[in-house]
């Protein structure tokens, strides 16, 4: 009577369960919310029993890592930007989350600045990233305003809610170690590796649907709206908590009709201010670039910053920061 | 329904386990059900042509042998046809009609076909035994051309009268390809000739024919097996043997893994190289139609593979279809090991009967020549096919024709640097019959030819997609090392035990890391 399971195939299973218990375990804080794309309340945060909290890039989190004390110390003006690649930035040096911190450092303020920006995120996952940051007592959130990434927003959240979903095509992807090896190859090789060109042609590269949604008035309206409703609740969880919070409108290159470039906020301008009240602030990427040679702050692709874009959006912070009095110098 | 869909996943588990469970004659209604619920899944219309091929070859069969039917038995079954297209005229949506004229054809069929079954019957033996295999052949053949090369020849017509300057005018009709009706005939075919030639007996039994004809795990893109080989199987009961289960799984994971890792993802290169408009320099060309190689093998034989395992957990087995094709080292060589099956009917279907190499050089070349040509039509609708039939005619030929080339063909009389130099030239020529292959049409194919031999530094990156490449073929070689003493591709019993449980466990972690929307196999189009 022949065995029903070979050796071959238990060492299999062993192997594969071994793999499993060593994910689960031992790297469980960067695959805590991995498939919930920035939908997870906790994921990217890992709370030590030191009382320090590590920003990490996980699940859908890539964050810059970082490291503050969970309560605040005494005396210190916490500066905590949130938003999509924009205030980001090139690397988290060059941000002017961490510059703003340095020039209030060089004016002799006890201040940190810690970037929270995540490449993509719309205005729905930047409010779940507020509504973890309060918690950590910021002196000051400056929420980068943007209707932009909208499109990203609706998909991830549709990608996390069929992730949820017990539907036999995901059953392979409940286990977290393969489903982060999965991952782990499409970011680290397939994006890497494939030209867009050749992505493009697979159809594994939505970059022409959201072109496509865009030219959709109707789309546009929807996204619109669906930045302020998201914009305006994050204003409101700031204020609920005592946090004074500044709006950074977004502004893009785009070229005119005779092929000179002018400076778009896509409407942000006009929809942040009706919301502007007692600790609300606001400045506008658009006044404070359309001031200058603009297109020596920004990038190729007309959206992202050079490190100079930033540095000059973090001098404007801090000039808001000293004439509001949000913080003063020598405190 | 795909091998690599989720649905599959837990329609054959389903299938195996109710199978064991039954007695025999269950069994046969079970793959019966199960096998035309599969084909079905796809559209469920063109169940009834594959209804109609079954009845002309189960009555063209026992005719054949000389078992004569009685008329309410062959017009009961005749109707069959056309009460399933009733039923899904019935049930079916806007999009998916069954038009009128289809339905007049399906209640015609009985009536034509038992008038001329009765008027064969009065001829004398020998000449009824023939008449009723050109009926069959006339009926499977029929319908293949209709099916799958109407289009073609009348566009092709069509061009031609053009370029005389006599536009005809006619429409061409809106005919959709059946999936697997290539393989599913061919099939067909090879049984009514054998037991023509008395090498077969026919089923007496229809249901189990049926179930021959419609088995789900090889109906969509073979094996294409013998009657021999595969209805006896049907015909008595096995028991169940827990070595088939593993051996069945076996099967399965290493198809997948060809399928998903290695095809699907070479795919992305290939459609990139082969797309319209593409811009390609030497190297974008070179990859693309490597990429292609390994595609192309990939998902053919991880097909089979897969069809093999789940026909071995229903403790069938199914023909081999590979073995280690790109490691031949002539024309003649890889044609024993690419799509054995299929090279193996037009060998014994249609070039031998045509005298094979018994009458003569020219003879030889001219049956060469009609064998592959064909065997190209066989694979498209399409001139590319017919060139790519065409190039292996060519180069057949010339392997003949040259001495140094011919001794290849016959790879124990060859030292080893000669087989080894013998097999890398036939990569080569393989290469280049995939651009063929592959090409959409002559203007795309000459395009690639152009950008072969222009070696430039490109717009478009090519190096890392060359490690891409790499990374999912590498595995595969690998794999065909360790199967390469064992002289069949997915045999790997004979590895020590812990090393074939490591293997299993990258084989799933590789294939568990490219899952991706569901990518059709190439074969189902032929």
């Amino acid at each position: 009577m022949k065995r029903w399971f070979t050796p071959a195939f238990l060492t299999m299973l062993t192997l594969l369960i071994g793999i499993e218990i060593i994910a689960r375990v031992f790297f469980q804080s960067s695959l805590s919310g991995r498939f919930e794309y920035g939908y997870s309340p906790t994921a990217g945060f890992v709370e030590n029993a030191d009382g320090t909290v590590n920003l990490i890039r996980a699940g859908g989190r890539p964050f810059w890592p970082q490291k503050f004390s969970m309560p605040r110390p005494p005396g210190m003006f916490r500066v905590m930007v949130i938003g999509d690649s924009v205030p980001r930035g090139p690397s988290l040096q060059a941000s002017y989350a961490t510059q703003i911190g340095e020039k209030l450092r060089a004016l002799g303020i006890k201040a940190e600045s810690l970037n929270l920006a995540i490449g993509g995120n719309g205005s729905a996952r930047s409010e779940i990233i507020l509504r973890k940051a309060l918690e950590y007592e910021p002196s000051l959130i400056i929420l980068h305003a943007d209707n932009g990434d909208e499109y990203e927003d609706e998909r991830e959240w549709k990608r996390a809610q069929e992730f949820k979903s017990w539907h036999p095509r995901n059953w392979l992807m409940k286990s977290d170690f393969i489903r982060r090896l999965y991952e782990a190859k499409t970011e680290q090789i397939f994006w890497k590796w494939i030209p867009a060109q050749v992505r493009l042609l697979s159809d594994v590269n939505d970059s022409g649907n959201k072109a496509l949604a865009a030219q959709n008035p109707a789309m546009r309206r929807e996204w619109d709206e669906r930045a302020r409703r998201n914009t305006a609740a994050s204003i409101a969880l700031a204020r609920a908590r005592g946090v004074p919070i500044l709006l950074l409108t977004a502004a893009r290159e785009h070229s005119d009709d005779h092929g000179g470039l002018y400076l778009d906020d896509n409407g942000m301008d006009d929809m942040v201010r009706p919301m502007l009240g007692k600790g609300v602030y606001f400045l506008s990427m658009k006044q404070i670039l359309d001031a200058t040679n603009f297109t020596a702050f920004y990038t190729g692709d007309g959206t992202h910053l050079r490190p100079a874009g930033h540095a000059l959006i973090a001098d404007a912070v801090v000039k808001l920061l000293l004439k509001d009095k949000i913080v003063a110098v020598g405190k | 329904m795909s091998f690599i869909s989720w649905q599959y996943a837990l329609f054959l588990p389903a299938v195996m386990l109710l199978y064991w469970q039954l007695p025999w004659r269950g069994r046969i209604f079970l793959l019966l059900a199960a096998s035309y619920s599969f084909y079905g899944a796809w559209d469920a219309r063109f169940l009834a042509l594959l209804l109609t091929t079954t009845v002309v070859d189960y009555f063209g069969a026992l005719a054949i042998a000389g078992r004569r039917q009685s008329a309410l038995k062959i017009t009961c079954i005749g109707l069959l046809p056309l009460a399933w297209l009733l039923g899904c005229s019935a049930f079916y949506s806007a999009h998916a009609v069954v038009e009128k004229w289809i339905l007049i054809a399906a209640a015609i069929f009985p009536l034509v076909y038992g008038a001329l079954y009765h008027l064969l019957w009065r001829l004398p033996v020998e000449k009824q035994r023939r008449g009723f295999l050109i009926l069959s052949l006339c009926s499977n053949l029929s319908a293949l051309g209709f099916f799958k090369y109407f289009n073609f020849f009348a566009g092709s017509l069509e061009s031609l009268l053009a370029q005389v300057g006599w536009n005809p005018g006619w429409t061409l009709l809106h005919v959709i390809l059946p999936i697997g009706i290539s393989f599913y005939t061919f099939q067909s075919i090879s049984y009514a000739v054998d037991v023509y030639r008395g090498v077969a007996k026919p089923s007496e039994d229809f249901f189990t024919f049926a179930a021959f004809v419609s088995f789900f795990p090889q109906l969509v893109s073979g094996p294409i097996e013998r009657c021999n080989d595969l209805l006896p199987q049907l015909q008595t009961p096995a028991r169940f043997d827990v070595a088939n289960l593993h051996r069945g799984l076996q099967l399965i994971l290493i198809g997948l893994f060809k399928k998903i890792f290695v095809a699907d993802n070479c795919a992305l290169l290939t459609n990139y190289v082969f797309a319209p408009k593409t811009h390609l320099n030497g190297q974008w060309a070179l990859l693309g139609v490597l990429a292609f190689a390994f595609q192309i093998y990939g998902d053919f034989s991880g097909y089979t593979d897969i069809a093999r395992g789940s026909a071995r957990l229903l403790g069938i087995h199914l023909n081999r279809n590979f073995n280690f094709p790109y490691y031949a080292a002539s024309p003649s060589d890889f044609w024993r090991r690419w799509h054995m099956t299929l090279s193996f009917w037009f060998r014994d279907y249609v070039y031998i009967p045509l005298g094979g190499s018994r009458r003569g050089l020219l003879k030889t070349f001219r049956n060469l020549w009609i064998t592959l040509l064909l065997a190209g039509l066989w694979h498209g609708a399409n001139w590319t096919f017919v060139l790519w039939g065409g190039y292996y005619a060519a180069l057949l030929t010339l392997y003949h024709g040259t001495p140094g080339l011919r001794r290849l063909a016959k790879p124990e009389e060859n030292p080893r640097w000669r087989l080894i130099a013998g097999t890398v030239l036939m990569f080569a020529f393989t290469l280049v019959g995939w651009a063929i292959f592959r090409s959409d049409n002559l203007q795309q194919l000459l395009g690639w030819f152009t950008a072969f031999v222009h070696w430039n530094k490109g717009t478009v990156d090519w190096l890392h997609p060359f490690y891409w490449l790499l990374f999912h073929v590498l595995p595969l070689l690998l794999l065909q090392a360790l199967t390469w003493k064992s002289r069949d591709e997915a045999e790997v019993n004979w590895i020590p035990w812990p090393i074939r449980g490591v293997a299993y466990t990258l084989l799933f972690l590789l294939v568990a890391s490219s899952v991706a929307p569901d990518v059709e196999f190439i074969y189902f189009q032929f």
